[in-house]
Parts: C-alpha cells; structure tokens; sequence
C-alpha cells in the first residue's frame, strides 16, 4: 500500500537549485564584479533548511499512517523507456529513506552553516556552496530514489561533487591528487554496482525496476544470481563506503576543506554504502553467506582502520581512520542482518562524526592550519567550547554510556554475538577499545598538557559563533541520540528498529538478556581500558615517538597504498605506455590515417563535381531520372 | 468548428501576411517593426496549433475542400516545427538585417507566405493542392533567396535555383497528370484504393510516382538531385538558408511520408529504390562535406546527409500503422540545431557575411566562450551525440530501420554519422583550439543572440524529454 507524495521532487530540487543559482551567480560574477559573501552563505543555506523542513513533513506524514502503509511515491515522469526497461525519475520515502533524509538534511544544514564562518575568507566562496548544495542534492537522490537507477544518478552525483571538492584547493598539486584517487577508486567501485544493477535488472527487472517492484518479486532470485547480485553490489559499497579494498581514497579525501570532509564522512557519500545494503535487506536477508562476506569484510574494515588509527598524527586522518573504522561496523551490522542496528549507527555517527570533524575544523582555524597533534596541546582553556563540545563528540565515538555512541555500538555487537558471529563480537569488542584509545590520545594531546608551540598557541582564539553554534547542537545530538533505540533491558522499546521495520527485511537473532548485559559490560570494560591507557599515555603531556617496529607499519598503513601502486598503478601505466608508443602509432593509426586520407581524397573528388554550372547540375537531374528508370525496369519485370 | 480550429494556424499566418503586405504600402511602417509583427504572428500559431493540438486524422472541410486537406499529429508536429521556425528565422533575421542593409517590408511577407505554403504543404492530402502549396512555398523562396539584387552570388542562386526549381515542379505535374490517368483521381485515400484493388500495377501509376518521387527528392536534395542546394545555401542570406534548411525540408517530408504511409503496395515497390538512395544520399553528402571550407556550404552539404537519415526513416516506416513519430522527433531535433547554428552564424557573420569560412572563427571560443559554446552544442547535436536531440533522432531512427529489418540501412546510417564528425568537430577545433585573430565584434541586435541560447535549452529539452512528441 502507497501513497503519494508530490512534493518529494522538491527535496532534492531545493538543494540543485541552490546549486544552479549560485554557480550562475558565481559564473556570471567572479571575474567583472565579486558578489558578497554573505549573499552565497545566505542562499547555501535556504536549501539545505527547507529540504530538512520537508524531510520533517515527510516523517510526520509517514508518522501518521498505520506502518504497513509508510510508503509515500512520487513518479515525476517517465525517464526513459527501452523494452523491458522503464525507468520512472521516482522518489520513494519509506521508513528508512526517511531517517537518512533526516539527519541528512539536518547535518548538512548545520555544516553548511559552520562553512559561512569556515570558508570566510576563501576566494572562490561561491564555486564553494554552488558544490556544496550539489552535494547535498546529490545526496537526497541517491536517498529518495525510487529504484537503483535513480539511486544511481545519485551516486555518482556525490562521487563526482567529492571529487570537486577533495581538490577543491586545487593549487596543490596533492590535493588535485587526492581528488583523483577518490574519483578512479570509486569508479572501480562503480563499476560493481552498475553489474550488480545490471544483472539483478536480467534476472527479475522485467516487471518493474523500483524497489517496491523487485522486493515483491525478490523471492526469484536463484541462489548463485541472487549472492552474485549481493557480491557486485557489495563491490559498489566498498567504493563509496572505504571499505576493503577500496578504502584508501578517504584518508587523502582529507585534502578538502575541513566542512567537507564533515560532509562526507557524516551525512554524505560514504553512508551511501551502508544505506545501499539496507535498501537491498530484501535481497540480502535470503543470502546469509553474502551477508556474512558483508560482515567479515567490515569488521576487519574496522580493525584495520583502527590499527592506522592509532599511530597517526594529522587530526583529520585521525578522524578520518574513525570513520572508516565506524563504518566496518556498520557494515558488520548489515552483514549479519541487523540492518536497523547498522542504520541506526549511521544515524548516531553522523552526529558525532559531524561533531568530530567540525571541532577539528575549529581547532585548525584557531591553529592557522596547523593539522598536526604534536604541535597541539593545552587547548582546553583557549577553546572551551570546542573542547568540551569534542569531548563528548569523543565519548560518544569510544561508545561510553550513555553517549549516543555507545547504543548503537552495542546493538551491533550485541546483534553479531546473537546470530552466532562470535568472531565478530570479538573483533568489534578489541576495535572498540582501540576506538577509546586513539579518540582520547587525539583529546588529551589536542587539549590537555601544555602547549607544544607556544606562538600557535598565543594566537589561538575561538572561532565566531556561526561556527561553535552548529557544534552546540551537534552535540546535543551526540549526547542523546541514542536515546531514540534504547533496547529492552534499559526500559526502552528500540524505537528506531520499529520505525525501519516496514522497510528492512531481518531476521532478529534471540539470545538471553545475561549474554546481552555480559557483552555490554564486556564492551564498557574495553573501553575503558583503551581510555586508561590513552589517560596513562597521553594525559599528562608528551613528547613525540619514534616509530620503530610495529608502530612504523601503522604509521605507514602497512603500505597498502605503495602496494597498489607497484601492483595495480604501476603495471596499469606500462600497459598504457606499450599502447601509447607501440600499438597506437604504429598499428592502428595507420589504417585510421589511411582511410581518413582516402575519405579526404574521396571530398576533394565530389567537390569536383559542384562545379557550379547550372547545366550540369541539370545534366545530374538526368542522370539521376534514367539511373532511377533504369531501376524501375528491372524491379517491374 | 475542429475543423475550423485546426486549420486556425494557417489563417493566422495567411493573415499576417497579408497585413504586412498592406502595411508595407507606408513608407512609415519600419522593418523592424515588421520583424516583430511577423514574430508576434508566428508565436501565437505556434501557441494556437499548440493548444488546439490533434487528434485522430481529420479531414477539414470535407465538403468544401473535397478530403484535400487532412490534418493529424503529424502535420501538427510538421506545424509546430514549420512555425518555430519561422519565429527564430524572424529572431535572426532582425539582428542580421541590422548590419546588412537591404531588407524591406516584403522581406518578412515573403517569409510568412513561405510558410503558409508549407503548412498546406503539410496537410495536403492530395496532388494538386500539394502542387500548389508547393509552388506558393517555392516561389517565396525563390525571391527570399535572392532578395539582395545587388549581390553576384544571391543573383547567381536565385538563377539557379528557379531553372532547375522549375524542372521539379515540370515533374510533378507531370506525375500527378499521369496518376490521375491511371487511377481517376488525385487524391491519396483514392490512389490507396485502387492500389489496393488492383494487384498488377497501372503502368501510369508507376510513371507518375515515379515522377513524383523525382520531384520531392529534388527539394530535399537527395542524391543526384543535390548539386543545386550547395550554391543556393550558399548565395542565400544567412537567415534564409537556415529557413530554407529547416522549414522546407520539414514540410516536403511530411508530405513525401504522407504520399509514401498511403498504401503498403505503394511503399513496398519503392523500398529497394529509397534504401539506394538514401545511401547516396548520405554518404554523397558526407564527401561533399568535407571539401567545403565555408560554413555555409558545409552545412548544405550536411543537410543532404541528414535528408538521409530521414530517407532511412521513410524506409522504415510502417504503413499500417504510420504515425511519423520517428520522422517528426528527428525532424524536429534537426531543426533546433540547424536553426542555432544559422541564428549564431546570422549575428557573427558580421557585415556583408565577412565572417562565413572556417578559418574565421578560429578562436572564437577566446573572445566569444558562450557563443563559441552554443554552436558547439549545435554541432554536438547534429553529429548526433548524447545527451542532446539529434542524438535521440538519430537513435529512433537506426531503431525503426532495425526493427523494419533494415539492418544494413541502420549500419550505413551509423558509419555516417561517424564521417560527419569530421567536418562538425572541424569548426569545434577551429574555435576552441586557436588563438584568436579576430575581434569578432557583433553590430546587430541582441535578439539573434537571444534565439540561439533559447534554441540551446531546446537541443537538450527535445533530447531529454523524448516523448514531447
């Protein structure tokens, strides 16, 4: 049962056209006479504002029905049309697309509003918030599409406006770099997620490609198509989620202003993955061994990420690690079929992941752009209400109740021990303790101790109240937003996993409430270790290590990268070369030049026939009449 | 009253005509004044054929025009098109008309009588009310063409032009006058019955299609019968060629699928014929393309392929059935390009069309990037690449070839359109790739520049909204 909804169109309409305008404003402009700031700040926001608006009638309209009915469509017109394939440019806000619409809308508006203060003095202001809203619009589509297709459009919409704005200082040649490398590695993922898309549209695509359409007709699928779908699709999630193997491009994403990375990391682009699995619960639900190369996957995602974690000492890659980190666990949640738990950490994280990154923007305006931990330290008094704004961004990311954080942590962890992923419980407990390890060696060296430079520290003063504002209430989400899915033994009802229900397919796994409470203290303990250590570390001041050993190959993540590029870049790049200097020039090109210079010749010929004289064209005319008598006599007899 | 609404566009271009013709009698009325009377009066029978829209085949006026004049869906399309393109030919006209200086009143009469010719031309159901249309479209043309006495090459086009203009319409009297011999009747349900009736075809029948066939391949300028359209284009005023290329070819085109969607009989003796010439045509076009260097002449030659392309689509429709959507789409998309790139071309060329080869706009894109940009999208869309309409047109149309199991068609078409990169991407280089000499400075009204840009957002509505039609 549906309903529709004709002002779903609108969401992401506000924010493209927020982009449109902005980047005719700033097109038409920039060079004869620079608009005002304050004019591309004020019309950035008006979109992200009223999309949250409307994400909010939404969720009171879906509120209001009974939950079976929670389906709210609107076809805007026929895409396109070519056999079996018609492709409606549809939006679909069930349950779920309604939450990630939320606190998509939500954060975007806020660090569109901490940008206006961020980003004051940058010169190319307008091209700034023109890709900024193009972002967020991007971002609603790939949420509110009514089918892959149109989720697609989105999908590449947010690679393509990462990319502009990873090399958005694009004097730095590294930045253009980390641009690069973002884009390409998500292509590779691309490319899975459009084979997953088209061999799921072979198999049971023919009566209608939406997902209300497939999930019906889900149950079709045979086994090997249906985990290839699973697989390929997966693939997709990897690249836009920076999950093994694809996650190297998000730590460089770090190049771009720190509001975008905010963006990225917490309400856009790499929760795509994430949501695109839950999307597909139908399909997943009845593959558990898919499911379970999904949770394996991330939860070594997260341990992974978490070793880098710990050994670095750029506070964005710090964070930047977190993320990728977060998301293992998110994608080890969708693994085991706990998709309302992934979702839900999707959610929670997004605040205080927004929080993190947007302290750290804080303390690095404060700073001058100083990105490095060991030249930080003593903070706490000159930035209070970042620190204290950070602090619980922290607490919430270490999963310490009763932090948002630590809610959504455990239901995944408590989720992967039910269904029997003991393996996986055990890696996500070890995670978090790292998790609270390295959250708080960036707290206490960031703003505890005493100063590391004295001058950068001298300077230091909070940003203006357009920046520590939107922290404020980012944080009152960190802090209470677990409050929304309190499971049964703290008196609450999961609420958010109710709210899902209608559009997720799980399967919940039962297990007693002692094993609930041992693996909750079990994951409090380790936390808490991890902080004591950081505590014991870090908490009193100290000096920069020398990595030797072990902590060497972190710092470096293990190589991953050098390694990708003698095994992937490097030989790509010969290949190339042996094309470019042997094959193209001396093989192909010259049958290509051979018959463009015939072509050539062959022109300057029938130029020769326009010789202008009226006669001859005439004559042509006869020709033409007994060539076409000439036929008609032979088809006639 | 349908009837009477229906034919409602036509009144109003007939009664624009006239009204400029009597106001041309004061010496007071300017010409450009007449160029946004003849704009008004094209844009509201665009409106109105618009909103009376069509519905199933209907006859107009049974009893007084006898079943001459039918008017569907597709002549609404061929409408639509026929009187846009008079509104943007006005548009470009203007700007042009302000820096060459020869333009009078009767200038934009001409234009409108033209396109009236055109509209019947379109509705014609029968061969000699399409004789008469035609003629009333030719002769328009014939004086538009040469309307700058003083200039050789408009003086030499006309010349031409009318001569082997007047063996065209020798031919298709002559081939009406052999039909009706053979048949009794003139008009194109009649001629369908008795096809249908008799098996073995009446040998006059077969000369008067024939002849007729000759006629209406002369004014698209399909191969052999092309040569005229290179020196014609060329010698015409800038506006009036891109008229020329458009309406004109519009209106023969519908009614050469009309003459041909009549009877599966007629259609199937012709088909061998039609699929060697649009070959010819296509691939003749394209080498005759390549060898120009004026833009002018380029262009004619790329209208002979894309005459073409949509004789492939004449291949490939279906007389069962026959809507003309392929035919109309691609008309349409063609249209909006060609129609760009002569309304660009009218405010570039400059006095005197000083700029018109392909070596003059040569870093355009420096001094003029929006321009220099909207001729690339012309010209994207006339090569037929995605996301703009001559892609779509052309894509309907390989698609209708290969589901009529034209296959071989569907793949000489596509060949074709790959060789006329050559020439299209020629001009793109040129603009984007060199240092520019020229200042390229534009005396004329802003209206021409205006159209282009209007003319840009509909290459890519017509090709994002493929179902407009």
């Amino acid at each position: 049962m549906e309903h529709t909804a004709a002002y779903l169109g609108l969401i992401p309409l506000l924010p493209l056209t927020g982009a449109l305008v902005i980047g005719l404003l700033y097109m038409f402009t920039c060079t004869t006479n620079p608009l005002p700031e304050k004019l591309y700040g004020a019309l950035a926001c008006v979109g992200p504002l009223l999309s949250f608006f409307l994400a909010l009638v939404v969720f009171f309209h879906l509120k209001g029905l009974p939950p079976e009915e929670r389906f709210l469509v609107h076809n805007a017109y026929t895409w396109f049309a070519v056999g079996d394939l018609h492709i409606n440019m549809g939006f679909l806000a069930d349950p779920l697309s309604a939450l990630m619409l939320l606190f998509v809308t939500l954060i975007g508006s806020l660090i569109h509003i901490y940008s206006v203060g961020y980003m004051a003095e940058d010169k190319n202001y307008g091209k700034f918030f023109c890709y900024m809203n193009l972002f967020l619009g991007a971002m609603l589509i790939l949420v509110l599409g009514s089918g892959p297709v149109v989720m697609f459009v989105g999908w590449e919409g947010v690679g393509l406006c990462s990319y502009l704005l990873i090399s958005y200082f694009s004097e730095d040649t590294n930045n253009v770099l980390a641009g690069n490398k973002a884009f390409i590695v998500n292509r590779i993922g691309d490319l899975g997620f459009v084979l997953g898309m088209s061999v799921l549209f072979w198999a049971i695509g023919a009566s209608g490609f939406d997902y209300l359409s497939l999930r019906a007709n889900a149950h079709n699928l045979t086994p090997a198509i249906g985990i290839t779908v699973c697989l390929l699709l997966f693939v997709g999630a990897t690249g836009k989620s920076a999950q093994i193997p694809l996650y190297v491009w998000l730590p460089d994403a770090m190049a771009g202003p720190t509001p975008v990375s905010a963006l990225i990391h917490a309400a856009t682009m790499v929760t795509a993955g994430v949501y695109m699995v839950a999307r597909f619960s139908f399909i997943y639900a009845h593959f558990p061994i898919a499911g379970s190369v999904v949770a394996w996957v991330g939860i070594l995602t997260a341990l992974l990420a978490a070793i880098f974690g710990m050994f670095q000492k750029d506070i964005k890659k710090i964070l930047a690690y977190s993320t990728v980190s977060q998301l293992g666990y998110m994608f080890a949640a969708v693994g085991v079929t706990a998709y309302s738990a992934g979702i839900f950490h999707v959610f929670t994280h997004a605040f205080f992941k927004a929080l993190l990154f947007l302290g750290a923007g804080s303390v690095i305006y404060a700073l001058h752009h100083q990105q490095d931990i060991w030249k930080m330290g003593g903070l706490k008094d000159k930035l209070p209400r970042t620190y204290w704004t950070m602090l619980i961004g922290a607490l919430a990311l270490s999963g310490v109740p009763p932090f948002s954080g630590f809610f959504s942590k455990d239901e995944i962890l408590f989720s992967a021990l039910a269904t029997g992923h003991t393996g996986i419980w055990f890696i996500g407990v070890l995670v978090a303790g790292m998790t609270a390890y390295y959250t708080f060696r960036m707290i206490f060296l960031v703003f505890h101790g005493a100063p590391r430079d004295k001058e950068a520290f001298d300077h230091a003063h909070e940003p203006p109240a357009v920046m520590t504002i939107p922290l404020v209430i980012l944080a009152v989400g960190a802090a209470f937003a677990g409050v929304l899915n309190l499971p049964a033994i703290f008196g609450g009802s999961l609420n958010v996993s109710q709210w899902l229900e209608p559009s997720l397919v799980e399967h919940h796994g039962h297990a007693s409430i002692w094993l609930e409470i041992m693996a909750m203290l079990a994951s409090i303990g380790v936390v808490a270790c991890g902080v004591y250590i950081a505590y014991k570390k870090f908490g009193q001041g100290a000096e920069e290590p020398v990595f030797t050993g072990f902590a060497k190959i972190g710092y470096y993540k293990f190589y991953v990268d050098e390694i990708y590029n003698a095994v992937f870049v490097q030989p790509y790049k010969g290949f190339g070369s042996i094309i470019s200097r042997f094959l193209e020039p001396k093989v192909t090109d010259s049958g290509v030049k051979l018959s463009s210079w015939l072509y050539q010749k062959a022109g300057t010929a029938f130029k020769a026939l326009q010789v202008g004289y009226v006669r001859i064209y005439a004559l042509y005319m006869i020709i033409g009449l007994s060539l076409m008598s000439l036929f008609l006599s032979q088809t006639i007899n | 009253m349908h009837d009477f609404l229906s034919i409602l566009p036509l009144l109003i271009i007939v009664g624009g005509a006239i009204l400029l013709m009597l106001l041309s009698a004061f010496e007071k009325v300017q010409v450009e004044i007449a160029s946004f009377i003849s704009m008004a009066f094209f844009a509201a029978a665009f409106f109105v054929q618009l909103l009376v829209g069509c519905g199933p085949e209907t006859v107009v006026f049974a009893k007084i025009f006898n079943g001459m004049l039918v008017t569907s869906n597709f002549t609404m399309v061929g409408g639509l098109i026929i009187l846009g393109c008079g509104f943007f030919t006005a548009m470009s006209a203007h700007s042009y008309f302000k820096v060459n200086l020869f333009c009078t009143l009767e200038f934009y009469c001409m234009m409108m009588f033209a396109a009236c010719g055109m509209l019947l031309l379109t509705m014609s159901q029968e061969l000699i009310s399409a004789f008469i249309a035609l003629e009333i479209m030719s002769l328009s043309i014939y004086i538009l063409v040469g309307y700058d006495r003083a200039n050789v090459t408009a003086t030499e086009a006309i010349l031409k032009y009318l001569m082997l203009g007047a063996f065209a319409g020798a031919f298709f009297t002559m081939g009406t006058a052999l039909i009706y011999g053979g048949t009794g009747t003139t008009k194109f349900a009649g001629i369908a019955t008795m096809i249908s009736a008799t098996p073995a075809a009446h040998p006059f029948l077969i000369a008067g299609s024939f002849f007729i066939f000759a006629a209406l391949l002369f004014k698209v300028a399909a191969f052999p019968f092309h040569a005229w359209v290179i020196d014609v284009y060329d010698g015409a005023s800038t506006p009036v060629t891109g008229f020329m290329a458009t309406a004109l070819k519009t209106a023969v085109f519908v009614v050469f699928a009309n003459f041909l969607a009549l009877s599966a009989g007629m259609h199937s003796s012709w088909i061998t014929f039609l699929f060697w010439v649009s070959v010819l045509t296509m691939f003749g076009g394209n080498l005759v393309a390549i060898g120009q260097s004026s833009l002018k002449r380029m262009l004619a030659a790329s209208g002979i392929v894309h005459s073409g392309y949509l004789l492939i689509a004449l291949v490939a429709i279906s007389t069962d059935h026959f809507t003309g959507s392929v035919i109309g789409y691609y008309l349409a998309a063609y249209a909006v390009g060609t129609l760009g790139i002569f309304a660009a071309l009218s405010y570039l060329g400059g006095k005197d069309e000083k700029r018109g080869t392909f070596d003059d706009f040569k870093g355009l894109a420096q001094v003029r990037p929006y321009s220099a940009a909207a001729i690339t999208v012309f010209l994207l869309s006339m090569a037929g690449i995605p996301p703009t309409a001559g892609f779509m047109g052309k894509f309907y149309i390989i698609t209708s070839a290969i589901s009529a199991g034209q296959t071989a068609l569907a793949v000489l078409g596509v060949i074709s359109s790959i060789l006329s990169m050559w020439y299209y991407l020629r001009l793109v280089i040129n603009m984007y790739f060199y240092e520019a000499e020229d200042s390229f400075e534009i005396a004329g009204s802003p209206l021409a520049t205006a159209g282009t840009f209007v003319l840009v957002v509909c290459v890519f509505a017509i090709g994002l909204y493929p179902i407009i039609i």
